[in-house]
């Protein structure tokens, strides 16, 4: 029998909007924490009004990329501007652990749901703030999307085509990655809660850990000044080449090759069957590879350009080379690596239709991670209400009918 | 210096490169007691740049001093006896065993988690590869970009029509299976009791992207329907403006989607006559015009630096911002005032500088404070004081 989730003595409130803040949620949600967003039907979150819908029926509830993204929550339905909503947040969040929010710095406050007036309620609440560019200085109140975030850390300057401009990635790559380590943020604060007693306000700044991902570039100027530039698919440090994406045959099809060391170059070479050209002794060492990387990648894409590229890749896997497909989105749902991990899932939604979404990304040998549906909007009212909160059902019923539950 | 908010977890590294490196030194970072073990000859990262002046050295490598500040460092020849005994003797009473060998690797090594498992029931291992450690593709051999383009990252969401998917510049995948395995892993150490003992956890850097970021955005749409889309080289195909786009001194990430925004570009742009026009009132019909619109704000974009442009933007209510090269991201005042930008003495490379926690935690400050180690460097104090005792 599968063990009890880790986090299921932890419970959540989610005042995250869009991607990043609910993917927070998600996370700790899928190990086992009970996680409300906290949601209203007097202005719905943008991100269930993205298409396509279940049965293309345009619907908030019927969202599928939104039903991916916020899975593992659960949803409550709480109109802020009212003051009884108010009231009611506060009371969720007295019985809640940890709180999340991904609006600009001081809307919470501006709701009369800072971290200050929280912890008035919950003493040693964890609360996650994660706008842009964090709580304090100078950028505070800067405005991206989540798309353009990487703008402010240096990463958007290196991505792109050898030598030239950079080229934008065309989704916001950068929230599902701050949801993650949000998670991990609410984790880092709530281990040193039961530790200590305290809690804290994280000062969650998403320029501050995306910048993370262009440390390696950034070391190259700390250490010789240089600026960073568009490599294409080239080793971010230089370090290794071959390294590269070539078209193989078919249309759009790619496969990636990397060679790390020595003995992968002549197990490369093994597999080419030698051709006169690798057998350059400049070629024996990574510096001589690397020294000649664009020599090296012409021959290579000829070399793979009529091939296709699964076959290709079992062979040069075969000889012990690092290669691998290039998948379209079509070739992941058909991929047999993530069919056999379960990488995604078929659930049938509360109305009635099929939706595949992503499963647990992470597998336990333990537990099975506890993926849901996408949650229906405010489909915990009546338990978090009545039973958690205790009202009484005809004050429920009246904070219904006025649309304050709403 | 008060105490990390992760005082008296210990972590055991036995890490290369990017992924576990990353994923562990998140721990080191808040205050967790992490000890990187390295094979005799070192992680492959120290023989990987940036070196100072290009000049490879074992201790100069800014990528191994980046991945691995505030551990401690030991060195084991785990293919020998004594070596794997060693191992285990600090995995005997760790929290968490983070790795990323390949699987077939370590079950060589006998150091898989059946393996080691009884040497401490309560110990959390995360195992953060590539491809993971089931499935067809198990016993591959691979990097990051095989793991990312495995993800469709490039295919659907970077490069040009007709030229080949890329990779970001960086490590992406390797710092998403950093990033689940952290949070993961922690989560498994908080919640152990409940669980009831240690657990074997298994990333597969693939899979994360190809779940939370391709996965999540359009496999559902995919499953249903049996249509999708592939990179278009134009930040957003569908809305504009929004890409990015040459100035006067680099580029910037223009953005002007909703009514606000673009009335306050126009405002920002002088109120050209052109911005009035029909085909260019909302922003899908802007994108359906894009091959007209971008032309003409690009006329203005290369007149302005990105500095100026992305000031006026955003005192304005548009949400452009400047495409800032790394120095420019580095030396930013905000960074300086928010503490983000770290100095450190190091033995061998002097006083560098690098990169804050990737988070604040205003009671329990973290970030990095103490240097990556030497080779070796506490061999004495860990293995033969543990050992001894």
């Amino acid at each position: 029998m599968a063990a009890p989730l880790p986090l299921k003595n932890v419970r959540v409130a989610n005042f995250g909007w869009v991607w990043a803040g609910p993917v927070v949620g998600q996370t700790l949600g899928f190990l086992g924490a009970e996680v409300y967003k906290v949601e209203s039907r007097s202005r719905v979150d943008i991100n269930r009004t993205l298409p396509p819908f279940g049965e293309d029926i345009n619907d908030p509830d019927r969202s599928l990329q939104n039903h991916a993204a916020w899975a593992g929550n659960g949803s409550v339905t709480i109109n802020l501007k009212e003051p009884e909503g108010l009231d009611l947040a506060k009371q969720l969040v007295a019985e809640c652990d940890v709180v999340i929010e991904n609006f600009g710095p001081g809307a919470m406050e501006k709701l009369g749901l800072g971290y200050e007036a929280l912890k008035q309620v919950k003493p040693d609440l964890v609360m996650i703030s994660m706008p842009t560019a964090g709580l304090s200085g100078p950028l505070k109140d800067v405005r991206t999307y989540g798309m353009s975030l990487s703008s402010l850390t240096g990463l958007d300057s290196i991505t792109g085509y050898t030598g030239g401009p950079p080229i934008p990635v065309e989704n916001a790559y950068s929230d599902p990655y701050n949801g993650i380590m949000g998670a991990f943020a609410v984790l880092v604060a709530l281990t040193n809660r039961d530790r200590t007693g305290k809690g804290q306000h994280i000062d969650y700044s998403q320029q501050e850990s995306i910048m993370q991902l262009a440390g390696p570039a950034f070391m190259d100027y700390v250490l010789n000044g240089r600026t960073g530039v568009t490599m294409g698919n080239r080793h971010p440090t230089n370090a290794m080449a071959p390294h590269g994406v070539f078209r193989c045959a078919g249309g759009d099809k790619w496969i990636s090759i990397v060679v790390a060391n020595d003995e992968e170059w002549a197990a490369l070479r093994d597999a080419m069957g030698d051709p006169e050209w690798a057998r350059d002794g400049a070629y024996a060492t990574s510096k001589g590879r690397v020294a000649d990387v664009d020599a090296i990648h012409e021959q290579l894409a000829a070399w793979v350009a009529d091939k296709d590229n699964r076959e290709l890749t079992e062979l040069l896997q075969s000889h012990g080379v690092a290669a691998a497909p290039v998948s379209s989105i079509a070739d992941l749902l058909a991929d047999p690596h993530f069919k056999a991990r379960g990488t995604y899932v078929e659930m049938t939604h509360p109305l009635g239709f099929k939706e595949t979404i992503y499963g647990g990304y992470v597998k336990s040998d333990k537990f099975e991670a506890a993926v849901r549906p996408g949650p229906m909007i405010g489909q915990d009212n009546d338990y978090v209400f009545k039973e958690l909160l205790g009202l009484p059902a005809d004050r429920y019923a009246d904070l219904v009918e006025r649309q304050v539950i709403y | 210096m008060a105490e990390g908010a992760l005082a008296g977890i210990k972590v055991v590294e036995f890490g290369q490169l990017v992924s576990a490196p990353y994923c562990a030194k998140l721990f080191a970072d808040f205050g967790a007691d992490v000890i990187k073990v390295e094979p005799p000859d070192g992680d492959v990262a120290r023989r990987m740049g940036p070196f100072p002046n290009d000049e490879p050295h074992p201790e100069k490598s800014g990528l191994f001093f980046y991945l691995n500040t505030n551990k401690r460092g030991v060195t084991l020849d785990v293919a020998t006896g004594a070596g794997r005994d060693q191992l285990l003797s600090l995995l005997s009473d760790a929290d968490l065993f983070i790795e990323n060998y390949r699987p077939a690797q370590m079950r060589d090594w006998r150091l898989d988690y059946d393996s080691i498992k009884d040497a401490n029931p309560n110990l959390v291992m995360v195992s953060i590869t590539p491809f993971g450690q089931t499935g067809p593709y198990a016993d591959w051999n691979g990097y990051d970009l095989n793991a990312y383009h495995l993800s469709a990252g490039g295919h659907r969401y970077c490069g040009r029509p007709g030229e080949s998917p890329l990779e970001h510049g960086t490590f992406s995948a390797d710092f998403y299976g950093a990033d689940a395995g952290a949070a993961w892993g922690l989560a498994c150490v908080y919640g152990r009791d409940v669980v009831g003992s240690g657990q074997h956890l298994d990333v597969a850097c693939a899979e994360v992207v190809a779940a939370v970021f391709t996965g999540c955005q359009n496999i559902g749409g995919y499953a249903q329907s049996g249509h999708y889309e592939t990179r278009t080289g134009v930040g957003m195909p569908l809305g504009a403006p929004a890409t990015i786009l040459p100035c006067k001194d680099g580029h910037v990430w223009m953005l002007a989607l909703e009514p606000g925004q673009w009335n306050a570009l126009a405002k920002v742009m002088g109120d050209p006559d052109w911005m009035k026009l029909d085909q260019f009132q909302d922003m899908f019909v802007r994108a359906q015009n894009a091959d007209a619109m971008y032309p003409l704000i690009e006329q203005w974009t290369v007149e302005h630096t990105k500095a100026d442009i992305m000031q006026w933007c955003q005192e304005a209510g548009c949400p452009t911002t400047a495409i800032m090269t790394v120095p420019e991201a580095a030396e930013q005042p905000h960074l300086k005032e928010r503490g983000y930008i770290r100095q450190i003495e190091h033995p061998a490379l002097g006083k560098m500088l690098t990169l804050g926690a990737p988070f604040g935690l205003p009671e329990t400050p973290g970030g990095p404070t103490a240097p990556a180690p030497l080779l070796g460097q506490h061999n004495d104090e860990v293995v033969n004081s543990e050992s001894s005792g």
